[in-house]
């Protein structure tokens, strides 16, 4: 049974603007299951904006988006997460006085849908996934620190495994190396592209770092101004006059 | 955690020893102190565990309070089924008021459970028919089974409150528990982990709305009365007050502050009507001077007594942690 | 119900309102630039009441002692206000919400006993001056000729701080800092002092509203504790840190009581809730607030 070809993620006419700055115009992408794609454009680009209206923290101006072949424009916030719509956030957005372990175990316990639970010790549960998944994104020392002291890079993985912890099916990554050395960068993205292959995970990020781009993106588009104006395999997309008009020009 | 269970039963311990060798009047004050720490404790799984300043919990006190009052002084229904009625009451109320609040956060979140709280006042203090208004309600008296001395009812007292701190402990441990330090920390994280954050601080405000009616129950057949003011904004920062002073962010903060206060007043008050002045400047210092509250105090002063065993990642006011 | 008395219903209503302006306008200034609430105003408005009977009764060979207490008792409770801001305020600028309430809730309880020990539990009577003891009619209707004193002192209040935040300097900076205390600082105005002084002002705006509020009835204690939570309803419903919403909430709740009282008396402070509790969930920030504020 082969649905690699299956569309996971359906945008069209995507637009927002705050006030009277217009940060996405009209924009259309979509997404393959099983994909990684990235996204790369200039600050201001509306990269970050594009994230923050699929998964709901923002409301969308004009355009639909499709998830699984489902209608998710307007829905909130948890429910997409619950929908299998999972993102991991530029600026870390972690449970800063909650130890490591404490913070990818509430993950893990909201997807299980085991909070709502009253009567169960939580010192208990979970202890088995919270550790495998601390090991997978390399936080095991780390798990009785408070999360708000972790190094950036640190906070980086948690962040990864906050996402992870919710067994998405579409996996939203912003930013996921800023700060990171050349070997947290490598084992980050090798795990990603793991999980990729493993369970097809479907991923969409969104980088600076060129390396990281062509090392580990199927495809990519670029955003500049609100607005795509390019899209292709990395190789396609470097090629491409616009973009290197725009952006790559200054990059490569 | 060991050294808090040892601390817990030191605490029993002492709660049932104290009243065959202190005079009547100060086993009135322990059942008081009893009372009232559970309504702080109740107002601290808002407060302490979900991070939101409420400043109208005294309403849901007053609600189970009257409707215990009013159960057993028109309609004869017993205590004992009057103290879970209390709770469905208040329960319910703030299920409805609680609905809009939840909708809110920060100052905006203070305020409104402050108005709520008036609302309540007011219409219980209106509804004179009904509730008695400004009289209030006489004659509620302990049932026969505990008599009329003073020991009966605090070991009665004791047995509630004891089963209630234990059910908001287990509540506080529990998956729901650790979701609401989840909110208090990072409430927007929280939604993206798929939860849905307004109704889990409906829950609750619920949850510690029902706690708080209990201790309300409690409090009329205690007092042989209940009055409007039990639901008034002066009220509802008793349970500020004594978190504040016990310690903010532990779950016997709040008890703690309860004995502390409670004791005071009752002893500065036998020698003076100053109450007000005095509570005021001592707020003032333990804001100022003590921002862990008196358990704070101690776990810096005395590491050793209130080690626990899980690294929680609480932090006192100034954002030490505790370990 | 004839119009005359609906129009004495209205008068009354707008008397209380200006009243309840009086004291919500430095409360809202208090909140608006230094982001905390002050539980205290009522105390000290009701510390200003009994400062200007003092005033009023050393003074009271003169004619002019009745009017002259009412802005003495502004300056007196600036005063109070000003030690206060020294010496406690300015230690919780940055302080959480909880610790701001808790510390200004118990400056309002040390208040209270402070008053209470310094002029006693009987109630002050303040004895008018010949003039305003009788009563003045409006298209037929009475009006305590007092009242239009206050109702002209408070459109004087209003104007004048309209006009301060309008066209002084400080008056800017005070406008600007409810917008963003950020701004300010960056532009080299030192906030301390600034909050100092829009701390005092507000005060004395709050003492002499207290001065205003003597002669009318006695005073008594636990006053304040009344109305306290309706300053707070006014704020809220105009909106923290505005004048023009100060004065709307205050005229709207001045109406909403007075009319209710007729048909509905044991409803009208409930009413007043439920309007408060209404704008907070519908328009959090108040009718003329800024959303921005959190």
């Amino acid at each position: 049974m082969n649905d690699t070809d299956a569309t996971i993620l359906e945008i069209s006419g995507l637009s927002k603007s705050f006030g009277k700055y217009t940060v996405l115009t009209d924009v259309n992408y979509s997404l393959r299951k099983g994909e990684i794609a990235a996204i790369i454009g200039p600050n201001g680009a509306g990269k970050t904006t594009f994230f923050n209206l699929i998964t709901g923290y923002h409301h969308v101006d004009g355009g639909t988006i499709r998830f699984e072949g489902r209608e998710i424009t307007d829905w909130p916030r948890h429910r997409i997460a619950r929908a299998g719509i999972s993102r991991a956030f530029q600026v870390s957005n972690i449970y800063p006085r909650l130890t490591t372990y404490e913070n990818v175990r509430q993950a893990i316990l909201a997807q299980e849908k085991r909070t709502l639970d009253i009567f169960t010790p939580a010192n208990g549960l979970a202890r088995q996934s919270t550790l495998e998944l601390l090991e997978l994104t390399g936080l095991l020392p780390n798990r009785d620190t408070v999360a708000g002291i972790l190094s950036q890079g640190d906070k980086k993985k948690l962040e990864l495994a906050l996402a992870l912890a919710g067994k998405p099916e579409l996996l939203l990554l912003d930013e996921p190396t800023a700060g990171m050395s050349s070997e947290e960068t490598h084992e980050t993205m090798d795990l990603v592209k793991r999980l990729n292959a493993q369970i097809g995970l479907t991923i969409l990020f969104t980088e600076h770092d060129i390396s990281v781009i062509f090392g580990y993106a199927r495809k990519l588009s670029v955003l500049y101004q609100g607005v795509l104006i390019a899209e292709g395999t990395p190789e396609e997309v470097r090629k491409s006059e616009e973009a290197q008009r725009c952006y790559l020009g200054e990059e490569v | 955690m060991k050294n808090k269970t040892l601390f817990a039963v030191i605490l029993i311990l002492l709660a049932v020893v104290l009243p065959f060798i202190v005079p009547v009047f100060w086993v009135h004050v322990l059942t008081e102190i009893l009372i009232m720490g559970l309504f702080a404790a109740s107002f601290n799984m808002i407060f302490g565990y979900m991070g939101q300043l409420t400043f109208g919990h005294a309403a849901y006190y007053g609600v189970g309070a009257y409707t215990t009052g009013l159960l057993m002084v028109k309609a004869n229904v017993p205590l004992l089924v009057c103290l879970p009625l209390s709770m469905l009451s208040a329960g319910l109320c703030a299920a409805l008021l609680g609905y809009f609040c939840v909708k809110l956060r920060g100052i905006y979140f203070a305020i409104l459970t402050m108005a709520f709280g008036q609302l309540v006042y007011y219409i219980i203090f209106q509804w004179y028919s009904f509730t008695g208004g400004d009289n209030g309600l006489q004659g509620i008296v302990p049932p026969e089974f505990l008599g009329k001395a003073a020991n009966p009812y605090y070991f009665f007292t004791l047995t509630v409150v004891t089963i209630g701190m234990i059910a908001l402990w287990i509540i506080s441990e529990s998956p729901f528990g650790y979701t609401m330090r989840a909110i208090r920390d990072n409430a927007e994280r929280t939604e993206f982990i798929g939860i849905n954050v307004q109704r889990y601080m409906l829950l609750n405000f619920i949850i510690a709305a029902m706690f708080a009616g209990l201790a309300g129950a409690l409090w009329g057949p205690f007092n042989r009365s209940v009055a409007p003011d039990l639901t008034n904004w002066q009220h509802s920062g008793m349970p500020v007050f004594m978190t504040v002073m016990g310690g903010p962010f532990s779950f016997l903060g709040p008890l703690v502050g309860s004995a502390i206060y409670t004791f005071l007043m009752a002893l500065v008050t036998s020698f003076t009507e100053y109450w007000p002045l005095v509570s005021g400047v001592i707020i003032i210092l333990v804001v100022l001077l003590m921002p862990g509250g008196f358990l704070g105090l101690l776990d810096e002063k005395f590491p050793f007594l209130m080690r626990k065993g899980n690294g929680t990642g609480k932090t006192d006011g100034q954002g030490r942690q505790e370990r | 119900m004839d119009i005359t008395s609906l129009f004495t219903q209205f008068l009354s209503g707008l008397t209380y309102g200006t009243i309840l302006f009086l004291v919500a306008a430095g409360l809202s200034l208090i909140f608006g630039v230094m982001n905390i609430l002050n539980f205290a105003h009522a105390a000290l408005w009701l510390m200003g009441a009994y400062f200007s009977y003092t005033f009023w009764n050393l003074m009271q060979s003169y004619s002019f002692a009745f009017w002259l207490s009412i802005p003495l008792a502004g300056f007196a409770a600036a005063a109070v206000g000003w030690v206060l801001e020294m010496v406690l305020i300015k230690r919780i600028y940055k302080r959480e919400l909880y610790e701001q309430l808790l510390i200004t809730y118990s400056v309002a309880l040390i208040l209270s006993d402070t008053i209470k020990l310094t002029w006693g539990v009987t109630n002050k009577l303040i004895v008018r001056p010949e003039m305003i003891r009788k009563p003045v009619f409006i298209f037929g209707a009475p009006l305590d000729s007092y009242f239009i004193f206050v109702i002209l002192a408070g459109a004087a209040v209003a104007i004048g701080l309209w006009w301060f935040l309008k066209y002084t300097r400080y008056g800017h900076i005070v406008k600007a800092a409810v917008f963003s205390r950020e701004m300010v600082s960056a532009l080299g105005i030192p906030i301390p002092r600034i909050y100092t002084w829009v701390f005092t002002l507000g005060i004395f705006l709050a003492g002499f509203a207290g001065g205003i509020q003597a002669p009318i009835g006695s005073i008594t204690l636990g006053m304040d504790t009344a109305i306290i939570i309706q300053a707070f309803c006014v704020v809220v419903i105009g909106g923290f840190g505005s004048l023009l919403g100060t004065l709307v909430g205050s005229l709207i709740v001045g109406e909403v009581m007075s009319f209710t009282i007729l048909f509905w008396p044991e409803g009208a402070m409930v009413l007043i809730f439920v309007i408060t509790a209404a704008i907070l969930i519908v328009r959090p920030w108040g009718l003329f607030g800024t959303p921005m504020r959190t």
